[in-house]
């Protein structure tokens, strides 16, 4: 079957706004906050136009309140869909274990920003890899055309498996820079995604509750439970991503392996560096390096078996973080050297701190430091550079 | 004497873990009862949280859910918009909160949910303190109250929540006690038949709290109100003050002494106290004279 | 891949929590004793004869009174109402109006002329009764009831003894007494207007009947030995009472000293005052001690009559222009048992009254030596057993002929409990008592907030100047309304009046509702008491459980 798309020039929100629109939430709580602001204000501007009618669009006070509307909606029964922004994610923190605990199906869009303090407008993935252990799924895109294609898809696992879903695109880099975007039609995203079934939700016919009190042993329970759906995500996200790109044309997956074939040197990262890393393998690859880009996609859960299998038989792999965790490093790097613990022959691993606070890292920079430290003796600590 | 007209529909069920004699159970009874079984509950952390079941059992036949402390009528917002997404816009999304969750951490969401004028029926089950954690202040508190936060007494005053609210213009604000079972009916019904943000503030004397007879709730909730500490009125549209109670019968010393929160008062707070019931009276009936 | 389930949703109630596990004590239903219950001589059982007023289910009241009284019209208008003074309603604002209640209920069968089903029941044992006074006629009333052959015997034409013969028409018009008594007569009771006043007639009854009550009352006024009874100036009260009530006049000067305190005195002063005669009445007992009751007293006082209370004759000298009454102040003193006292005169106190003539009216003494002397006394009365049986076998007495109780209600209801001992006698049962030793309801049990306060509506009263110009009843019935609005305010002290207070109070749903009555679900209640502390009534209890295990 073919659809009709449409090419649009779009910076990354309002790609997430289109996305948004051909995804027809029910309810969507949103509280305003930079930069995310244009994904709040494209729908606002659909819904004046006549174009979202079927959206109960809701403008609380907080993103405190936003999150726990999102949460009460999606145990009604309804899709449901909400973007924020690092303070704004903060805040939603408590609320974002209450969202995973209660298996809503939320979809949240988050453009990375620094936290504060000092105060910061700048890319930067701390807010959302700070949330890494609240029971979301997280996935990172690195372009508008990915950030709505991946919005789509996350309704479809965020749906099937029963867990919330946090998608992060940087701040401006992504987020407010424009390029070709296209925008599938709504019978196309009707067709992939089903309509919203839950088994069980807030219903007056059946009386059941969520969220009483209850034992250790229950609690336990919940989360061995899961757990047990975050152990279905890996294939749920990859199962969607080949489904969307039988129809858009658009393949995604959980990891992307970009000129990895032969390579010894991989760089893994995430988020808008990806691109730039691209073009620096390009650049590398040209000259006779042999050098390949690992880009995780999807970071919760985090899939350890493909990470082994990619970077499998790699001599070195180099971890560009942009992000920072104060007495750890860069995550990715961590995680990365945790996920490999035991893979033999393993890459030696380099973390490098490149982007921290939204500084640039320039396709020259990365070329640079492959050359610097592709050959060198990695230490355990990421490494700060410029 | 008039009789109480009441009829159980079995919507709040025996075997639930409320205190013996607790007047919030009662309460609870009798407004899901009006409610009826269209509705959806939203219930943050209190007294109510417990009661309301422990998993697996629950001990309401409507479905409920429980929130964070500082979201209930974010929460609540969140289930009336799925529901009218869903073309369900009959089913009653009411918030069955304490004043902790009310007057303290969760004021900013009502605040928010009052201001859009959500269409919830927010209930506050107000024991004047954090009484599920063993007894701590809140703004609700009323001066002089002993707690385990305030050992010697609180030193200033509850918050007016009711002129809090009626600022927002919610069309709809009330009190009601247990110990006015009929009021409490007539007040849950008039709420159900306005579209909006509804607000019920029910004063719950908290036995073990205020150190009360596990058979004195009713009898401590009705001295509240006769002597004017807790006058049962409502303001409509934020403007419209109605006193739902004839006059004040009595001084607010013999509902000091009833309990034990109270017992290190002097005589000279005391005196205070009637002052400032006296002097919020006028004011009420004042702003209750003024519109006719 | 299939949705999964999300965890942890509830899935059941909470009924499968048994929270009756935590209480110690249950609250238990009961019916118990109220004030006025205890009070009442008849033990009507008022909370629930004024319950049906409440509903207005009037001829409901009327069979509830019937039960321990055949006189509720009459008792409505004289009896002493001894449970007006032990209602639980005086502490919140006044008694209840009871006996203005049961006068309307009372009235309302007369004047709506309802009748008792009539007993088909014939039981072979034969009872006579001799004495058709109120003790008389309610152990007739009862033993019929029973279904037993009751004969009455009367020695006057009229029946009703001290009711017709005694009380003055102002305060029981005959017309009531005739339709009450009837009633009785109606269920078949055989009346023989002839005297049983001798051994060899009582003995002829002892032949034919297989058990006999004696209730021939008191009817032999008792002397003062300071005065001359033959002088024509001295005339007995029970005879000035008896002709006037007959409508015959009886000669007497202007101004008459009627000397005692009592029913009595009260009856006779009134009864002149209505003959346009001047009175004064002397009591021994201090104002505001009188045993009169306290309305006759105020009553009297209305319709002009002056009273010298504390007070005692000394000497009568007769002068030309009349009597000199020489008196003298008492320190009155009363004594242990009912109508016994000491005085002391107070020297220097004496005084003087003119009089044309004196009426002693200081009570009368039974007469029972007429029967042989195998009766026995005790004080100025026969002496009987609990069971009011003399000490003649078969042979029960009651009335002023056996008690010192003398208000007409005490009559009637020792001729009910007569009638049931009789019953038992002849069944060869052992008398029982149906008084239980439960101590009445009292105030700190009932709730009165459910109360608003209310003024008592009482009878209204005939002007006193309208009053002296005839015999017409002075006090006025209670109208509907004002018997329904008096009706609520009862307490209905120990008796459940089904308000659901009690089931619509309970926190736990663990109360309930019957079809008549509540129960208790004892899987569910924690024993809080709230039950208790807001039943309107006092009927509910909490009941410890481990005196249950014990049981």
């Amino acid at each position: 079957m073919s659809y009709t798309a449409k090419r649009l020039l779009l910076t990354g929100n309002h790609a997430v706004a289109w996305a948004v629109k051909r995804v027809r939430p029910h309810v969507a709580p949103l509280y305003p906050i930079t930069p995310q602001t244009p994904i709040l204000e494209k729908l606002t501007d659909f819904q004046s136009k006549g174009e979202l009618e079927g959206t109960e669009l809701l403008t609380p006070e907080s993103e405190h309140s936003a999150m726990a509307a999102c949460i009460s909606a999606s145990l009604t029964g309804v899709r449901v869909f909400t973007a924020t922004s690092s303070q704004g994610l903060l805040l939603m923190h408590e609320l974002l274990h209450y969202a995973a605990g209660a298996r809503a199906r939320i979809v949240l869009f988050n453009v990375n920003r620094t936290p504060a303090s000092p105060w910061g407008f700048w890319p930067d993935q701390l807010d959302s890899l700070s949330q890494r252990d609240t029971g979301w799924v997280q996935l990172y895109s690195e372009s508008p055309q990915e950030s709505l294609d991946t919005t789509i898809q996350a309704y479809r696992i965020a749906e099937l498996i029963g867990v919330p879903i946090m998608i992060s695109h940087d701040a401006f880099y992504v987020s407010h820079a424009m390029e070709p975007v296209e925008v599938p039609s709504q019978q196309q995203v009707d067709e992939f995604l089903p309509p919203f079934a839950c088994d069980h939700f807030l219903d007056p016919k059946r009386g059941q509750s969520f969220g009483a009190p209850l034992d250790q042993q229950n609690w336990n329970r919940s989360r061995r439970e899961m757990a047990a759906a975050m152990a279905r995500v890996f294939a749920a996200v990859t199962d969607a991503g080949k489904k969307w790109g039988e129809t858009s044309g658009r393949d995604y997956a959980p990891l992307e392996c970009y000129r990895m074939d032969g390579a010894t040197t991989v760089i893994v990262t995430m988020g808008s560096m990806c691109g730039t890393a691209r073009e620096a393998v390009d650049a590398l690859q040209d000259k006779g390096n042999r050098v390949g880009l690992l880009k995780v996609r999807l970071f919760r859960p985090f899939p350890v078996a493909a990470l082994k299998e990619a970077l499998a038989g790699v001599s070195c792999a180099i971890v560009l973080d942009r992000n920072f965790s104060c007495g750890l490093g860069g995550i990715l790097h961590q995680e990365l050297k945790a996920a490999l613990y035991g893979l033999k022959p393993a890459p030696k691993i380099h973390g490098l701190l490149s982007g921290v606070g939204g500084v640039n890292v320039s396709v020259n920079k990365i070329k640079q430091w492959v050359s610097e430290y592709a050959g060198a003796v990695p230490v355990n600590e990421s490494l700060w550079v410029e | 004497m008039e009789c109480i007209d009441y009829q159980d529909v079995d919507i709040f069920h025996s075997g639930h873990v409320a205190c013996a004699g607790c007047v919030e159970a009662l309460s609870l009874r009798v407004i899901l009862n009006i409610v009826g079984q269209d509705a959806v509950a939203v219930v943050p952390p209190s007294c109510t949280a417990v009661i309301c079941g422990i998993y697996p059992n629950s001990a309401l036949s409507i479905p409920a859910f429980h929130t964070s402390l500082e979201s209930a009528a974010a929460t609540a917002s969140g289930v009336k918009r799925a529901l009218l997404a869903k073309g369900k816009p009959d089913t009653t999304v009411l918030c069955l909160a304490g004043d902790g969750g009310t007057y303290d951490i969760g004021l900013q969401s009502l605040s928010s949910a009052a201001e859009r004028n959500e269409d919830i029926l927010y209930i506050c089950f107000d024991n004047e303190g954090y009484m599920n954690t063993g007894g701590q202040k809140s703004s609700s508190t009323p001066e002089g109250a002993a707690t385990g936060s305030t050992p010697l007494g609180k030193t200033t005053r509850k918050k007016n929540l009711v002129d809090i609210m009626a600022a927002h213009r919610v069309p709809y604000i009330t009190t009601t006690s247990p110990g006015h079972i009929l009021d409490m009916k007539a007040k849950v019904k008039k709420a159900l038949q306005i579209k909006g943000t509804k607000i019920i503030i029910v004063l719950i004397p908290c036995l073990a709290g205020w150190g009360v007879a596990d058979d004195a709730g009713i009898k401590a909730a009705r001295m509240a109100v006769d002597s004017g500490i807790f006058p049962l009125y409502e303001v409509e549209d934020g403007e419209r003050y109605t006193v739902n109670q004839l006059a004040r019968t009595q001084s607010v010393k013999p509902y000091l002494a009833l309990q034990k929160r109270y017992r290190h008062i002097s005589e000279e707070q005391v005196e205070q106290l009637q002052i400032h019931t006296d002097k919020a009276w006028q004011q009420l009936l004042l702003r209750a004279d003024q519109q006719q | 891949m299939e949705p999964q389930a999300s965890p942890l949703w509830t899935t059941r109630t909470t009924l499968d929590r048994k929270t009756g596990t935590w209480r110690d004590a249950i609250p238990d239903y009961r019916t118990l004793p109220s004030p006025c219950l205890g009070a009442c001589p008849v033990n009507g059982h008022i909370a629930d004869w004024i319950g049906h007023i409440r509903k207005q289910e009037y001829h409901a009241a009327w069979l509830v009174l019937m039960d321990n009284n055949p006189f509720p019209a009459i008792a409505g208008r004289i009896c002493h109402h001894p449970c007006e003074t032990a209602c639980n309603r005086q502490y919140l604002d006044e008694s209840i109006s009871i006996c203005a209640l049961e006068r309307f209920v009372g009235d309302m069968a007369l004047a709506k002329d309802w009748s008792l089903p009539s007993s088909d029941l014939v039981k072979k044992e034969k009872v006579a009764v001799v004495g058709a006074g109120p003790a008389g006629l309610s152990a007739a009333y009862q033993l019929r009831r029973r279904g037993l052959q009751v004969t009455l015997f009367e020695s006057q034409n009229q029946l009703g003894g001290l009711m017709r013969y005694g009380i003055p028409a102002y305060r029981l018009e005959k017309r009531v007494l005739d339709g009450e008594i009837q009633r009785i007569l109606d269920l078949g009771v055989i009346v023989e207007h002839r005297p049983i006043t001798t051994q060899q007639q009582l003995e002829q009854l002892q032949n034919s009947f297989d058990a006999i009550y004696l209730a021939t009352g008191a009817a032999r006024s008792k002397t003062l030995p300071v005065l001359d009874y033959a002088k024509p100036w001295v005339i007995d009260s029970v005879e000035f009472l008896a002709t006037t009530n007959a409508n015959k006049s009886h000669p007497t000067g202007q101004h008459l000293i009627v000397i005692g305190g009592g029913s009595a005195a009260m009856d006779v002063a009134r009864t002149a005052r209505r003959l346009g005669k001047s009175v004064t009445v002397l009591t021994l007992e201090p104002a505001g001690h009188l045993p009169a009751q306290h309305t006759e007293v105020e009553e009297a006082l209305e319709e002009g009559i002056r009273f010298v209370s504390g007070a005692m004759l000394q000497q009568v000298n007769e002068q030309t222009d009349g009597l000199e009454l020489t008196c003298i102040e008492v320190e009155f003193t009363a004594g242990y048992r009912k109508g016994e006292f000491t005085i002391k005169p107070k020297s220097g106190t004496a005084f003087t009254l003119k009089a044309n003539a004196i009426v002693p009216s200081i009570g009368q003494d039974a007469n029972y030596a007429i029967w042989g002397e195998s009766f026995k006394a005790q004080g100025p009365i026969l002496k009987t057993g609990s069971d009011w049986q003399t000490e003649k076998k078969g042979i029960f007495a009651g009335g002023d002929l056996a008690s010192m109780e003398r208000f007409v209600t005490h009559a009637v209801g020792m001729g009910k409990q007569a009638a049931a001992a009789i019953a038992h006698y002849l069944e060869g049962q052992s008398p029982t008592s149906d008084e239980k030793t439960v101590a009445a309801v009292s105030i700190d049990t009932i709730n009165t907030y459910y109360y608003p306060q209310q003024d008592r509506i009482d009878q209204q009263k005939l002007p006193s100047r309208q009053r002296l110009q005839n015999f017409d009843e002075v006090q006025q019935p209670l109208q509907e309304v004002q018997a329904d609005a008096e009706a609520i305010r009862c307490f209905s002290c120990g008796t459940c009046i089904y308000c659901d207070n009690c089931y619509a109070y309970c926190p736990d749903m663990a109360i309930t509702k019957l079809e008549k009555g509540y129960a208790i679900k004892s899987d569910y209640c924690k024993g809080c008491g709230l039950c208790v502390a807001e039943c309107p009534t006092g009927s509910i209890v909490m009941q410890k459980e481990y005196e249950e295990i014990t049981q």
